[in-house]
């Protein structure tokens, strides 16, 4: 689906509001497929933003020490989904380590919510984000990716592993595939929808 | 404006724009800082105006021509996301682009029609 042009922004959406944007995060330890997920989502070519350290803790005041070279980034890919004529949903791959969650605050704020993708080889690289999601109470869904040898485990043995809530859901998913990976962001989406009606 | 020397093994020699040499050394935006997902367009008075803006300005104001979220913007510059807020909350501020915010409750949350708009839009996919 294409995106409207913004000529029409004011004009041809009487019956739409304005346009809105939501995000997803996309969450999990470093190789388990987020950046697969987000490109086979995407409808725009793969993008990738930088978020400078040092940005966020010097204030205009501090200029002055602003350092003339960019020392650290974090490189963060990103998708797009035109949902309809007025909305537009992106997906962010999130780093996964700890010492990046000054950025998850940013980016969790106001987010629809997770997918926690999990590689069942390496399922303790996952329990970072599954905590940091349970702890701010924004809806996530655990999506296992599709790995040779995911499929040796059922899905009680996997919850066990994981210690999920009851009402977390658990899906699996190919992050290669497109229609695979939507089916990961609808459990999500209905998940939240089911979290905004307590 | 000046030059950024670096290069980042990039066949056209680094940054499009250099990074907070552009801001003047601003890291904050004046207003509340936009979140990373807001979406901003061209006003007409931004496309009007185009011929006379610096070349960052120019090249969001016509990236904005449809809607692109900050890190969109972000990504087209090829600057990290503090410097493109602010670039934008220029632009912003002169009316140049219009910023569209996500619609979120007073829990912070989307709001449920936006989420069920957003499961129908999906599952029609």
């Amino acid at each position: 689906m294409d995106c409207a042009p913004a000529e029409h922004g004011s004009v041809a959406r009487p019956d739409r509001q304005q346009l809105v944007p939501l995000k997803i995060l996309v969450a999990g330890g470093f190789g388990v497929g987020k950046t697969t997920l987000v490109h086979a989502l995407s409808e725009i070519p793969p993008l990738s933003t930088e978020q400078e350290m040092t940005s966020l803790s010097v204030g205009v005041d501090d200029a002055a020490v602003v350092p003339d070279k960019v020392t650290t980034t974090v490189a963060m890919d990103f998708g797009r989904i035109t949902v309809d004529d007025a909305m537009i949903l992106y997906l962010f791959g999130t780093p996964g380590q700890s010492r990046f969650w000054f950025m998850w605050d940013e980016l969790a704020r106001g987010a629809v919510g997770a997918l926690v993708l999990v590689d069942l080889r390496r399922e303790d690289d996952c329990f970072a984000a599954i905590d940091y999601f349970e702890n701010r109470g924004l809806p996530f869904v655990v999506a296992i990716n599709d790995f040779p040898g995911s499929g040796d485990f059922d899905d009680e043995t996997v919850r066990d592993a994981l210690v999920l809530h009851p009402d977390c859901p658990l899906v699996r998913l190919d992050a290669r595939r497109a229609d695979s990976a939507l089916g990961g962001l609808v459990a999500l989406v209905e998940h939240a929808v089911a979290r905004s009606a307590a | 404006m000046t030059v950024d020397e670096k290069t980042d093994g990039r066949s056209d020699g680094g940054r499009v724009v250099p990074n907070y040499a552009v801001t003047r050394g601003r890291t904050r935006s004046a207003g509340p800082d936009l979140p990373i997902e807001a979406l901003m367009t061209a006003t007409a008075h931004g496309r009007a105006a185009l011929a006379g803006l610096a070349p960052e300005y120019r090249a969001i104001v016509e990236a904005s021509s449809t809607p692109r979220s900050l890190a969109e913007i972000g990504a087209v510059l090829d600057v990290p996301v503090g410097v493109a807020r602010v670039l934008v909350s220029d632009l912003v501020e002169s009316e140049y682009l219009a910023v569209h915010l996500p619609l979120v409750d007073a829990d912070g949350r989307p709001r449920r029609e936006l989420l069920e708009r957003l499961l129908d839009g999906l599952r029609a996919r």
